[in-house]
């Protein structure tokens, strides 16, 4: 019944067309779908009820995200990303009831796109070293220094912002985790081009930036401590449709594969049985994890996940020959081997994933930082 | 066996050093997908670097050095065609840059945009076709290379050229020694990078994760290397498709780990290494790709019943 009703819904309703990646088009394409699937009532599907979410089970969850793989849904990857998975699951754990009324529904109902400014020039995977000072004036914390790979900041309404207000203390009390407008006077945006080809990445300055401090969430100081919090919402299933879209590329590549390249059938095969045993390690987890605190075995699935896209778009390609159209141009099979490259970095790259699953899964001694 | 160069082929690389040096690298721009020289494409072929193979005493051994040392460079010129297989074509000197295709002849080609020539793999014969620039549209891609596909194909315009087994041969080594190039330049590039960058109060390469995959990037790119001047050497079928087997079966693994450890910034065109990894990926898919490349070694090792 719950999967009749949302296949039937996104056969009405996903946009046709490659979404635009970039500027004013991209950003009118992302809160439009966002904006239509809240109308349908698809919107917050893991949020809970109390905040506007429709706080479905992790199972309920999986049956969307496989109807969302099948009817070629826009990639969840898109920039209400953090909103939908950071931001707002940050905000209801820790927002005051002032924070939670205005953003969420906005964030919901694809009316806000957000960013996050935690990155910096000299702190990617050593996020305790972020230099960018929060100091506190008056009512308003002020803000200087630089953010870096912010996705999306060229076209955000709100930045997710970690700053250093205690330069004196040890990293747990030293960060504060605050709504940054991004309209605010004194922040310079400079987007990056990638090597995939669109301006995902953004350079963010901040220069005597002020912002109210009821902005902060969490507490002043308390910001590593909010920023762990998304972590307890988190229960691997952001992910889910991207993993089953990729196990869908695969049957459609074993499809295209002439019986004479026995070569690359087997490959693929062999591609096929991963992405199997991935997106079954995928469901274990998600559903463990509806049952108790989410631990770190869903750093095996991101692990996995990350490479399985890399090899994916790797073999695809192979299949394909350079020369086909479905590789060449910049929304091609060229574009998506390239963005590949970016799942084994952002958001905790695959070397950390690896310590992860080494001294919290396995028990294993720590090694040298 | 003698690893070293003669006398006459330091000679040559010095001079193409010397060449490269002057046409140098000032002021380029990164942050663009792919940078055509067309001022270096130039200079190399008047220098003569380009006909070397033609040349009394020197061969597709010192072409295929010259087309592995210009792609370290950061700008993509025609090589690899013209120094290589240009020589076994019935055709004038200097009529280049040459662009190839294998099957249907209106595929998109690397370097159309600029050929002069079309050379299109039909399976039992290679068919030569003149390129008319009003007759090619440009292409747009990431994959590094200006990339072109003929608006009309007149087959009847073309000639015939029977050894095809003579044009993949060549292919083959000019694709395993640019690969050697591009690897040896992209490594060079990610040890700089992770050698001046810090993280967790230490140098990147100091972590054992980094420190042993670049170990063995290594090992890929000097393999590849000697794999890519062993077939130019013997010009020989079976090395062919050897090496340039070997350099597309590592070319993913090999760009992943350099652009993984260049972290956000090796995702962006604002660092330099693309403008070899791109080069890389479009090599890897070349002729079919690494597993048509093992068919062909075993056609030419045991026989087309292997």
């Amino acid at each position: 019944m719950f999967r009749n009703s949302a296949r039937a819904w996104l056969a009405a309703n996903v946009p046709g067309g490659a979404a635009p990646f970039d500027g004013a088009e991209g950003r009118a394409f992302a809160l439009a779908w966002q904006k239509k699937q809240a109308e349908g009532g698809w919107a917050g599907l893991a949020w809970p009820r109390d905040v506007g979410g429709r706080g479905l089970s992790v199972l309920e969850q999986i049956v969307w995200f496989e109807e969302y793989a099948r009817a070629g849904a826009p990639s969840s990857l898109s920039a209400m990303f953090v909103a939908l998975n950071h931001a707002g699951p940050t905000l209801f754990a820790c927002g005051t009831p002032e924070q939670k009324a205005f953003h969420l529904p906005r964030i919901l109902n694809g009316e806000a796109i957000w960013c996050q400014g935690f990155s910096e020039p000299g702190a990617g995977s050593d996020l305790a070293a972020i230099r960018t000072r929060g100091r506190v004036d008056g009512d308003d914390l002020v803000i200087d220094g630089h953010k870096i790979w912010s996705s999306f900041a060229d076209m955000a309404d709100y930045q997710e912002l970690l700053v250093r207000s205690d330069p004196d203390a040890r990293t747990g009390a030293a960060l504060t985790w605050v709504i940054c407008p991004m309209d605010a006077p004194g922040i310079t945006i400079r987007p990056i081009r990638t090597i995939a080809g669109p301006n995902k990445f953004c350079e963010v300055f901040y220069d005597d930036v002020r912002i109210p401090l009821t902005n902060v969430v969490g507490g002043l100081n308390n910001g590593w401590a909010t920023a762990m919090s998304t972590l307890a919402f988190e229960r691997g299933t952001a992910s889910l449709g991207l993993m089953i879209a990729l196990t869908l590329q695969v049957d459609a590549m074993l499809d295209d594969c002439p019986s004479s390249r026995a070569l690359m059938l087997g490959r693929l095969a062999l591609l096929s049985a991963e992405g199997a045993a991935i997106q079954a390690m995928a469901y274990r987890v998600a559903l463990d994890a509806e049952q108790s605190v989410p631990d770190a075995s869903a750093s095996l699935v991101r692990l996995a996940f990350a490479e399985f896209g890399k090899k994916v778009q790797a073999a695809a390609i192979d299949l394909y020959g350079v020369q086909s159209p479905k590789v060449l141009g910049t929304h091609g099979l060229g574009h998506d081997y390239l963005d590949a490259f970016s799942e084994t970095i952002a958001g905790g790259t695959a070397e950390i994933q690896r310590n992860i699953i080494g001294e919290r899964v396995l028990g294993l001694p720590k090694g040298p930082r | 066996m003698n690893f070293s160069l003669t006398d006459d082929q330091a000679s040559v690389m010095s001079g193409l050093d010397q060449l490269l040096g002057q046409t140098g690298e000032n002021g380029l721009q990164h942050a663009v997908t792919h940078v055509y020289s067309a001022g270096l494409d130039a200079a190399l072929a008047e220098a003569g670097f380009l006909d070397i193979a033609r040349e009394d005493g020197f061969g597709p051994l010192d072409a295929a050095l010259v087309v592995e040392r210009v792609a370290r460079e950061m700008q993509v010129v025609e090589v690899g065609v013209s120094a290589l297989i240009a020589p076994l074509l019935p055709v004038d000197v200097g009529i280049r840059p040459i662009a190839l295709l294998s099957g249907d002849a209106g595929g998109a080609a690397r370097f159309l945009p600029m050929a002069k020539l079309l050379v299109v793999d039909r399976g039992d014969h290679a068919l030569l076709l003149p390129v008319d620039p009003d007759t090619v549209v440009p292409v747009e891609t990431l994959l590094a290379y200006p990339f072109g596909r003929l608006s009309e194909v007149d087959l009847d315009s073309g000639t015939r050229f029977d050894d095809i087994a003579g044009v993949r041969r060549r292919w083959r080594i000019a694709l395993a020694a640019e690969a050697a190039g591009c690897m040896a330049a992209a490594l060079a590039a990610i040890i700089d990078h992770v050698t001046s960058r810090f993280a967790f109060g230490r140098p990147l390469g100091s972590f054992q994760a980094i420190h042993h995959r670049l170990a063995m990037a290594a090992e890929t790119a000097e393999s590849t290397r000697w794999l890519a001047l062993r077939a130019a050497w013997s010009d020989d079928d079976g090395d062919a498709a050897l090496a340039a087997g070997f350099a597309q079966s590592r070319i993913a693994g090999f760009t992943y780990d350099l652009h993984q450890f260049a972290g956000a910034m090796g995702l962006t065109l604002e660092f330099p290494l693309h403008l070899w990894t791109y080069r890389l990926r479009a090599l890897a898919s070349d002729l079919g790709g690494a597993s048509l490349q093992a068919r062909a070694l075993a056609d030419a090792v045991w026989g087309e019943a292997a």
